[in-house]
């Protein structure tokens, strides 16, 4: 695993990582609980079988690593900007993985729910137009490095995994 | 004769797959720009023309401008699909 933390300005821990081992969900949103936050809205983005009535037999990820770690941390600092948050964790699975498996967390604490709410739809939206990631789709009879959308418009694509 | 810079070019996903390989050393011209280098690139991959790429310098999006220096790390890839 690849991974790093900073304390950030509101004195909370802000974490993020690749890793080709499993995710544990529970324990990437509960690793930090602010006892001034009364919200943590977690994403658990998990391999679909079914896209666009095409059967994936599981997926392949791979990163440029060095890049993806500091994508995220520019991601995570915006999102302190933008919302009323206090601590933020981002976890992206690298590797094989099967159905149902966890490819991505990210949790976001806050004293409200509201902004947790909006900064986790933020985060994900803005780690598929910009961390260098990259998914490879396995079917029974074709594989196909999925092109991410106008990577640098605002309407990136909700259309892949997960 | 200008001196001449190694470049680290890398590939990823797709762009690995067509190259064939991930990682390679380029020499160019001292003061070179970034879209120089991505030029050179597609015209010795011309595989990669078919696809829109997006280019990184030292792990930064890049736009072209960037004046190369000696050991830069230079990427080519496809646009990202994460999550």
């Amino acid at each position: 695993m690849e991974s790093r933390s900073v304390v950030n300005k509101k004195g909370k821990v802000d974490f993020w990582a690749l890793t080709t081992e499993p995710l544990d969900v529970g324990r990437i949103a509960r690793r930090i609980v602010p006892e001034t936050c009364g919200a943590i809205v977690t994403l658990d983005g998990f391999v679909r079988r079914f896209t666009k009535g095409k059967e994936t037999l599981y997926l392949v990820y791979e990163a440029y690593e060095a890049m993806a770690l500091r994508e995220m941390e520019k991601l995570i600092e915006q999102a302190h900007e933008k919302f009323d948050i206090e601590s933020v964790s981002m976890v992206h699975r690298l590797g094989k993985l099967e159905i149902g498996e966890t490819s991505v967390v990210i949790s976001v604490a806050a004293p409200h729910r509201k902004a947790a709410f909006e900064a986790c739809q933020w985060l994900i939206k803005e780690l598929k137009r910009t961390v260098p990631i990259w998914k490879k789709e396995v079917y029974k009879d074709e594989e196909i490095w999925v092109e991410g959308e106008e990577n640098f418009s605002e309407n990136a694509s909700d259309n892949d995994q997960p | 004769m200008k001196r001449e810079i190694c470049i680290r070019v890398m590939f990823f996903a797709s762009t690995a797959d067509v190259v064939g390989k991930r990682t390679i050393e380029v020499l160019v011209p001292e003061g070179s720009k970034s879209k120089e280098l991505f030029d050179k690139l597609i015209a010795e991959f011309p595989e990669l023309s078919d696809k829109k790429l997006l280019f990184a310098v030292n792990q930064e999006y890049a736009n072209g401008n960037e004046v190369l220096r000696d050991g830069d790390e230079v990427a080519i890839f496809t646009p990202v699909s994460g999550g």
